[in-house]
């Protein structure tokens, strides 16, 4: 193609050649705005070459610290520790799944007509979607004193408000031609919820809760750290007298398992969402 | 001249073409006809690779295509242009990208590298793709996003794509299937042209036997993975028809456009 056919093209359709000048000052500026700010925000925090440099050599003796791996001589405090996690995660995720159901249900726009009720349930979601678990766990072991039940508390408290949104919006994605056909065969609301809706959006909701199990576990490890039970008090103890090669014998065995977890909540996910065929 | 020889391709224990053997000789227009499952998707994938072939080759002039992988690969893909049923335009981008998409496989080197960091194809590129579009009455649109045509509009933009490659071959997978009749007759005027007035050779799938009559120079029948007919359209008649399939070609004809619905609808 000649330079004179492009430039015919580039007069005929000039949008196709490059976005108008206006649009690209525009994209220039808030590109240039965005490298200012990270330049800046880098500097106040004193991200320099010499300081990352000297944290990544810290690292590296930490790591050598590290190994081999030993299991130490409280390998019954270990092993408990984990198991507390696990259970802290389960009963939290259980606890928060059940009380987010009717929540969920509650918030969707699909069932709740009453638009006041249902914006002040979706804002008291989001209000406590703000707070952290860690924030809700240093309440608790102020509130219920040291140990799993404050962590319990803490995953359950800050997971509810996550999975009532969630939920809230699986529900708004419900086919409504399902629903139609329960009420046309004399369902009411009661029955329309139990057998147009909730079919439709329980192996979701299932699903999500599984997802939230995972991540607790892994979560439930920081929260031994401020007294909530769990293997992260063993892990916080062991930071402190520098016992590095045990922090890493726990780090494996909580790898280790939050893998099994991983994996045996897929399966689980399988059994109960692929029961198509 | 594309030659297949003794191209199989199974499935797990379903063997979808087995051991098809076919010369097209450069600048035919070759119509493969056959019920839904008889192969002639895979078939035509098999000779871009977009399916490996479990046993056979596909040679073009000479090369042993079926050997070709990395760069020489992407030459050949580049070289045989494809057209879908279900038109496979990616959605969120403009007309303008979705036709210059065609162009990708030419950009070597530090243009290859500008044009995948920024999406910015090279000017004269986009005066080429835009002339593409003219041609088909697209350029009104070629701003929009591909997902708000309609699906002729939609083939449309796909014709320009496999044309914009400069293909030596076309493979068109049930180009008009999805198609109300006007667009269709457009798309298979447009495979029509580019075989006769630029010497492409043209694979097309079709359900319509009277379509490939119209439009081809040769038929080729499939059944379960075999070529039943090789021939000229005129040859195929009803009796020939109805003792492949057993069927009338309005059964036929029928048939197939129940089957090429369903994936429509999904």
């Amino acid at each position: 193609m000649s330079g004179t056919e492009v430039a015919a093209w580039r007069a005929r359709l000039p949008e196709a050649f490059a976005p108008p000048p206006r649009r690209r000052l525009w994209r220039a500026l808030v590109a240039a705005a965005f490298l200012a700010w990270l330049g800046w925000a880098l500097a106040q925090f004193g991200f320099t070459p010499a300081r990352l440099w000297q944290g990544l050599s810290g690292l590296a003796a930490i790591l050598r610290l590290m190994l081999p791996p030993s299991p130490g001589a409280l390998w019954g405090d270990i092993l408990r520790g984990l198991a507390e996690s696990v259970a802290m995660a389960l009963l939290g995720t259980v606890v928060a799944a059940l009380l987010a159901l009717p929540l969920g249900f509650l918030g969707a726009r699909n069932l709740v007509t009453a638009t006041l009720l249902r914006f002040s349930i979706r804002r008291l979601f989001d209000g406590f979607r703000g707070i952290d678990q860690l924030i809700w766990a240093l309440a608790y072991v102020r509130a219920v004193g040291l140990g799993p039940l404050a962590g319990v508390l803490a995953i359950a408290t800050a997971d509810i408000a996550v999975l009532a949104k969630l939920y809230a919006e699986a529900i708004e994605a419900v086919e409504r031609r399902q629903v139609e056909g329960v009420a046309a065969a004399g369902g009411g609301w009661a029955e329309r919820l139990r057998f147009g809706v909730l079919p439709q959006v329980l192996p979701v909701m299932l699903a999500q809760a599984l997802y939230f199990f995972e991540s607790n576990t892994r979560a439930a490890a920081i929260l031994g750290v401020v007294g909530a039970g769990g293997i992260g008090l063993q892990i916080a103890e062991r930071i402190r007298v520098r016992a590095w090669d045990e922090v890493a014998f726990i780090i494996l065995l909580m790898i280790v398992t939050v893998a099994a977890i991983d994996w045996l909540s897929a399966w689980l996910r399988q059994r109960l969402i692929g029961g198509r065929r | 001249m594309l030659e297949l020889r003794g191209l199989t391709r199974r499935f797990g224990t379903v063997v979808a073409v087995d051991a098809v053997s076919l010369a097209v000789p450069a600048g035919q227009m070759l119509g493969i006809i056959g019920r839904s499952g008889a192969g002639k998707s895979t078939l035509l994938r098999l000779v871009n690779r977009l399916v490996e072939p479990s046993a056979g080759q596909v040679l073009h002039d000479g090369v042993d295509v079926t050997a070709l992988h990395g760069r020489a690969l992407r030459g050949w893909r580049r070289d045989c242009a494809m057209v879908f049923q279900q038109f496979n335009l990616v959605q969120r981008l403009d007309v303008l990208t979705n036709a210059l998409l065609g162009r990708l496989a030419y950009q070597h080197g530090l243009r290859r590298a500008r044009v995948l960091l920024t999406g910015g194809f090279p000017a004269a590129e986009r005066a080429r793709a835009l002339a593409m579009l003219n041609r088909f009455g697209l350029l009104a649109v070629a701003l929009q996003r591909a997902e708000t045509l309609s699906g002729g509009q939609q083939q449309r933009v796909a014709l320009c794509r496999a044309l914009l490659q400069a293909p030596r071959l076309i493979l068109a997978d049930e180009p008009i299937a999805s198609l109300d009749p006007a667009n269709a007759r457009l798309v298979m005027q447009a495979l029509r042209e580019a075989n006769r007035a630029e010497g492409i050779s043209v694979l097309v799938n079709l359900h319509h036997l009277e379509t490939a009559r119209a439009y081809c120079d040769r038929i080729v029948a499939m059944q379960a993975g075999r070529v039943v007919f090789d021939g000229a359209p005129s040859e195929l008649d009803a009796a020939r028809l109805r003792a492949i399939y057993g069927l009338t070609e309005a059964e036929l004809a029928a048939e197939a456009e129940a089957a090429a619905a369903r994936p429509a609808m999904a």
